[in-house]
């Protein structure tokens, strides 16, 4: 087991690598930071903005650019912004975003499976029921709804009309702390959390209740969920116990990559709703060509997607036994 | 006397598809009698294992039962509810599938299993049901029980699994088996293992047995009597030596020629022309008289009924006693 573990991660290393080279040489071709930084300047000189190349290291020839990265990798810095706040440490700004992230993602998706198994569940056992039909009809509606309109309209209605929860942010920005909601920062957050947190839930909700539904389907038809049946037990043991663990499996599948890419965050859901996180980082960063805070994220992201990815392949082994390393 | 265990009378259980509606078993009486093991024998689609689902009323969706009394012990089974029917289930009648590796739950290991059905029917305590689990091994011939009970499935071969499978279906000594082709997956080697493990522990705890297969070779090596059925309707029904020498219904005597046999040394192996008839829209009248080879206009019309012509012996067909069919083992043995 232990040098199973030992030798995925091996593995992990060249992946790691090829990743960062890709993403490396995608964002040296987007555009030259140095020119997007200057172009409302029309005093700058063409001297000036090839010091400014210098001084990022923009002048050297791309391998060697990529060595000096790799050798700063190593030691655990990601470099300085180009623009956020006065070139702050990329590794401290993602540590200021990382944390509404986390809060978001994981209770949305806490959400989304204690509301999508027992759903996809019910769903599965009373097939082309109007029960069915309606949960079937509802998650293909929130597969195919973008999160930035679903996001909008519900803005719209719950911000804007009704006023109940706050358009976007992540706190009230305030100067004492009565005028946080109900007088509490920990309830201010919660208050803004409301809104972002039922759009991404209802967006990850969708795709797994359909998960668990065909493949509940799938299980039902087996000869052990029959026989479980034939030995005399009853109906609750016969589906969350014999059935619903097999059906499981893919749904293991699909929330372990959603756990990789989580601290991606949700680039949409966060724009939309103004919150402080990384997704929102990351497309403020590209749309300034910040090449540190980019590959700073990239990294993040591969780093968390390939170990959720050995989480994913050592959980497969809890659920399903045939497929457990000895 | 014989007491009867269980009496299926009219059984009819259609399934509702797209296509149409399935009529798979459609009017089957049979019966069962204490102790013995009944051969329930027909090609595949003639509802066999129908049958046994419905007994146990599992019958997959979009299957239903739609008529017929299915009476066990003086009580019809089809007049229960749920819950009543999940204290038969597994304690009074038992069912074995054709397939060890699909019908072992393969994420739960053979403690699990064995452990959840004895507790689901007997008030013991855990460790109580742990040796009786192990002691249910021992019984089904698994060697190293108390390890091997830690297992998965997969772990074992498929005899194992098999032996696993009979192993929780006795484990609350029901009084009726019902095991649907129990060795077909198995290597022919195995299979003679567990039929004789079988059939000795049906002995030793008592139990009838209702054998579902299309192995001739089988039911004339265990069974007392045979229940022959086609499209979904039983043709003859007798004690296995009259349904050998003295089959009366076409179909069974086609049935017993198309079973290779070293005694008989023929060359060529007869085969019955045709197929079994879609279950859409079987044939008018009786079912088997397009692949039969001496229909008359009565039999296009009208469906014959299942009559006793000697004790014990029912024929369903209405030239039984007047065409003189010679079985294929005729000769081989006279009395």
């Amino acid at each position: 087991m232990t040098r199973y573990i030992i030798r995925r991660l091996l593995y992990l290393i060249p992946l790691f690598l090829g990743i960062l080279i890709i993403v490396f040489a995608a964002t040296r071709v987007a555009g030259d930071p140095v020119r997007l930084m200057t172009a409302m300047n029309p005093h700058i000189t063409e001297e000036a903005r090839n010091n400014l190349t210098a001084y990022y290291g923009l002048d050297k020839p791309l391998w060697h650019q990529f060595l000096i990265y790799l050798a700063n990798l190593l030691k655990g810095d990601l470099g300085n912004s180009y623009v956020i706040r006065g070139g702050i440490e990329v590794t401290s700004l993602i540590g200021d975003y990382i944390w509404p992230t986390m809060l978001l993602q994981i209770v949305s998706i806490i959400l989304a499976l204690l509301i999508a198994i027992p759903v996809g569940v019910i769903s599965a056992r009373r097939k082309y029921s109007k029960t069915d039909v309606t949960v079937t009809t509802t998650s293909l509606l929130g597969t195919c709804i973008p999160i930035f309109y679903m996001g909008i309209i519900v803005i719209l209605i719950f911000a804007y009309y009704l006023g109940w929860f706050p358009a976007g942010g992540y706190v009230t920005v305030i100067s004492e702390s009565k005028d946080y909601f109900l007088g509490s920062r920990t309830l201010d957050i919660i208050w803004h959390m409301v809104l972002p947190v039922a759009v991404l839930t209802f967006a990850l909700l969708a795709p797994i209740v359909l998960l668990i539904r065909s493949s509940m389907l799938e299980v039902l038809k087996q000869d052990y969920v029959l026989a479980a049946r034939a030995n005399g037990l009853n109906d609750r043991k016969v589906v969350y116990k014999h059935a619903l663990r097999n059906a499981l499996i893919p749904v293991v599948t699909y929330v372990g990559i959603y756990f990789g890419a989580m601290l991606a965050g949700a680039p949409i859901t966060e724009t939309v709703f103004n919150w402080p996180g990384v997704g929102r980082l990351f497309v403020q960063a590209t749309n300034r060509l910040d090449f540190p805070v980019i590959m700073g994220i990239t990294v993040i992201i591969t780093l968390m997607t390939l170990i959720a990815n050995l989480i994913t392949d050592l959980t497969y082994g809890y659920i399903d036994p045939r497929i457990r390393v000895e | 006397m014989n007491k009867e265990l269980l009496r299926i009378e009219g059984l009819k259980t259609y399934f509702d598809t797209w296509a149409g509606i399935v009529k798979a078993v459609d009017g089957v009486d049979i019966e069962v009698i204490e102790g013995e093991t009944l051969g329930l024998v027909g090609e595949s689609g003639s509802g066999k294992s129908v049958t046994a689902l419905s007994i146990m009323r599992i019958v997959p969706s979009p299957g239903k039962i739609i008529e017929g009394k299915i009476i066990y012990k003086e009580e019809n089974l089809l007049e229960k509810s749920e819950k009543a029917l999940r204290e038969i289930r597994g304690k009074e009648i038992a069912y074995i599938f054709q397939d060890p590796s699909t019908s072992l739950n393969p994420v739960l290991t053979i403690a699990d299993q064995l452990l959840e059905v004895i507790l689901a029917h007997q008030e013991i305590s855990k460790k109580e049901a742990l040796e009786k689990a192990i002691e249910l091994l021992k019984l089904v011939e698994i060697p190293d029980p108390d390890v091997k009970i830690w297992n998965y499935p997969h772990q074992l071969s498929g005899g194992m699994k098999q032996r696993i499978a009979i192993a929780r279906a006795i484990a609350s000594q029901p009084n009726l088996l019902l095991a649907d082709e129990p060795t077909t997956n198995l290597d022919v080697t195995i299979q003679a293992q567990i039929l004789e493990l079988m059939q000795n522990l049906r002995k030793r705890l008592g139990m009838a047995m209702i054998l579902i297969t299309h192995d001739m070779g089988v039911v004339a090596d265990i069974a007392d009597r045979i229940t022959v059925l086609y499209a979904g309707r039983v043709c003859e029904s007798a004690d296995t030596k009259t349904i050998f020498y003295k089959a009366k219904h076409p179909y069974t005597q086609a049935l017993l020629t198309a079973v290779p046999s070293l005694a008989l040394r023929t060359d060529k192996l007869k085969v019955i022309p045709g197929n079994i008839p879609n279950l859409i829209e079987p044939p008018s009248g009786c079912r088997f008289h397009p692949r039969c080879e001496y229909a008359i206009e009565k039999c296009t019309e009208k469906i014959p009924e299942l009559i006793e012509i000697e004790p014990g012996h029912k024929v369903a067909c209405f030239r039984a006693l007047e065409i003189n069919l010679e079985s294929p083992l005729g000769g081989a043995k006279n009395n």
